[in-house]
């Protein structure tokens, strides 16, 4: 399975990236929109205080005039104590008024005619108060007659209402500004909170969808395992199979090969006894016919060997004695390889060192009449099948016993080392070496190397190979003309039996 | 040849697939100075017919005195199952059988003579061991006491 792996991949980081992006940019425009908020209220609060304070104005110069009006009534002077209590109240307002007012240069003269009105009602009050404290009643009343006090104190109310009805007008505005800024904050909030959950979404469904095909890769390759190993089995077994057959086909057919064989033999034999019949009668025809004296001689001698006939009879005959007796000893070799192959391997632990010291053993008479000298290190044990190790050693030292080299005192030597899971051996001669082209050719059945002085049918290095590979090991050769070789066997250190493939 | 089988004549029941091998066989028993009559069976089907009889029960053969010499490669059948009928049947089973063979297989050996084989014996390719083993089987043959017939 080919995963798509171009978008997969960056769109996480990205989501991520621009979530981020988000909740900084929701962060940002809430701190922005709570802040203008709260600079709303204060706007708000300034507003109220502006009205309290112009409500406070006006009320402050009714009372002071409503102080004076009692006074002039009744001249008690009771009535004066509203009076001074107003009046300068009427100036911390005035001045509290203009500090709040500071802030807009638009009520500057607004506030500086209110001002000039509340002192002029102020004054117009504090004269009257004066003239009638002195006792010029009438000349307060005619001050008040006069209508100055009535047309400022008008003045003044009319300043304090329009004044009133702007701050309402910029107070209702200022509200409207707050609740769509409270509106716009919380419009804001949701988008925000809403695209966070989108992309929270997006990414939970990402990662999902990702370890779900994480999930069914795995499963694949799991299965594909489980089909290779099936796979690997079914070929193993195949390959038993057919080794097997091999081994039966071998043996089935060497075994058939025989029984002709024992006729060829047998009637060649009994064409020889014929022969010895047929020469004799001929002879005594041939003596009866009067043929010449000189001939009894030889017939007397024992069956006519002088003869041409018989000579060619003779040779004819021993030639196909030679070549039964050599196909006998071939097919009983195949046999036996085959038998070998058919034989149960058990692994055991070997005492390789006791093991050539018994082969080395066997063939001290022969390497003493040699000359030659046999010599084994110390050698690591090795688990695995003892006949079968016996023999692949038996026939190396043998070998390198028999294809000594003339006029050179054969030196054997046997070493061996632990490699990780293998133990290697190796039997080394001096003798004469086999040329590199034979180097895989005398591994096979029946096929040899070198001058063909020694007896033998090609047999040994084939078995020993068959041998090691069902040992789970392998053969290798190191050799040069004329200097000797040196055979090294790998087995495995602790061989368990029938799979080759654990090696 | 022995006063007892003169009696009653011990007939050889020769089982052999391969003509050649039969008529060696038969020269050297002859040589040997064997003379009773040899029957001799090419395939394992002809021989099971002849001594078990139609019925298979082997009662035609409750009064001959036999000797059988029997191969093991037989085209038809194996001679081990031939040996396996002989000895569990009981008017054939104290009948020598003689394995006259090829094989020298020391596990077949080993069951032919669990199953109750008389006699094993391997045929050597060499010819003189050959003639010369059937000869001492012919002098074995006048030696032995068959168990004559009831």
């Amino acid at each position: 399975m080919i995963f798509p792996a171009v978008p997969r991949f960056p769109v996480q980081p990205l989501l991520l990236g621009a979530g981020f992006a988000l909740l900084v940019a929701i962060g940002t425009a809430t701190v922005w929109l709570a802040e203008q908020s709260a600079q709303d209220a204060r706007s708000v609060v300034h507003t109220i205080n502006v009205q309290e304070k112009l409500s406070n104005l006006l009320l402050n110069v009714r009372r002071a005039e409503s102080g004076q009006r009692g006074f002039l009534l009744t001249g008690r002077q009771q009535y004066l104590l509203d009076y001074r209590d107003a009046a300068p109240a009427v100036e911390t307002y005035l001045a509290e008024l203009r500090t709040l007012m500071s802030d807009n240069p638009d009520r500057g003269p607004v506030l500086d005619q209110m001002d000039a009105t509340a002192r002029t009602k102020m004054t117009e009050l504090a004269k009257t108060i004066e003239l009638q404290a002195s006792g010029q009643h009438e000349a307060a009343v005619a001050l008040v007659q006069s209508d100055d006090g009535f047309k400022s104190m008008n003045g003044l109310r009319l300043l304090v209402e329009r004044t009133l009805a702007d701050e309402e007008r910029l107070l209702l505005a200022r509200s409207d500004a707050s609740r769509r800024n409270d509106a716009r904050l919380l419009a804001v909030s949701l988008a925000g909170m809403a695209l966070v959950v989108l992309i929270g979404a997006l990414s939970v469904f990402l990662v999902q969808r990702t370890s779900r095909q994480r999930e069914s890769a795995r499963n694949e390759l799991a299965a594909t395992n489980a089909n290779l190993e099936r796979i690997v089995a079914h070929r193993t077994a195949d390959l038993t199979e057919a080794n097997e057959e091999i081994q039966r086909f071998a043996y089935i057919v060497s075994h058939d090969l025989r029984s002709p064989l024992v006729n060829i033999m047998g009637f060649t034999t009994e064409l020889e006894a014929l022969r010895s019949d047929i020469f004799e009668e001929m002879a005594k025809l041939r003596e009866q016919a009067g043929v010449a004296a000189a001939h009894a001689d030889a017939r007397e001698s024992g069956g006519a060997s002088t003869d041409p006939l018989g000579t060619g009879f003779d040779e004819a005959i021993t030639f196909i004695k030679t070549s039964i007796t050599k196909m006998d000893r071939l097919i009983n070799a195949v046999l036996k390889l085959s038998r070998e192959g058919r034989r149960d391997f058990k692994p055991e632990e070997i005492d390789m060192n006791a093991l050539l010291a018994s082969i080395a053993q066997t063939v001290a008479h022969r390497a003493t009449e040699q000359g030659a000298t046999v010599a084994v290190a110390d050698l690591p044990p090795v688990v695995s099948d003892l006949l079968a190790v016996e023999q692949v050693f038996s026939n190396l030292v043998d070998n390198a016993l028999k294809y000594g080299r003339d006029g050179e005192p054969g030196r054997i030597e046997i070493k061996g080392h632990t490699a990780r899971a293998h133990v290697m051996y190796e039997v080394r001669d001096n003798g004469r070496g086999i040329d590199p082209h034979d180097h895989q050719r005398v591994f096979e059945l029946f096929r040899r190397s070198g001058p063909q002085d020694r007896p033998g049918e090609g047999i040994g290095l084939a078995h020993v190979r068959a041998l090691v590979r069902r040992l789970g090991g392998t053969m290798s050769l190191t050799s040069e003309l004329g200097k000797g070789s040196v055979f090294t066997v790998t087995l495995p250190r602790r061989w368990v039996g029938e799979n080759r493939s654990a090696a | 040849m022995n006063a007892r089988m003169a009696e009653q004549p011990v007939t050889i029941i020769m089982v052999e697939d391969d003509g050649g091998h039969a008529r060696l066989i038969e020269k050297n028993i002859r040589r040997a100075g064997v003379n009773n009559p040899i029957r001799p069976f090419t395939n394992g089907s002809d021989a099971v017919k002849f001594l078990f009889g139609a019925d298979g029960t082997g009662t035609d053969n409750k009064n001959c005195a036999l000797l059988i010499l029997l191969d093991l490669n037989l085209p038809d059948m194996s001679g081990v199952d031939i040996l396996k009928r002989l000895k569990e049947n009981e008017h054939l089973k104290r009948s020598p059988v003689v394995v006259l063979t090829t094989t020298d297989d020391a596990v077949e050996i080993k069951r032919c003579y669990d199953l109750g084989c008389n006699v094993y014996i391997t045929k050597p390719v060499n010819y003189e061991n050959f003639a010369h083993a059937i000869r001492q089987l012919g002098l074995f043959f006048t030696v032995i006491q068959v168990p004559a017939a009831v």
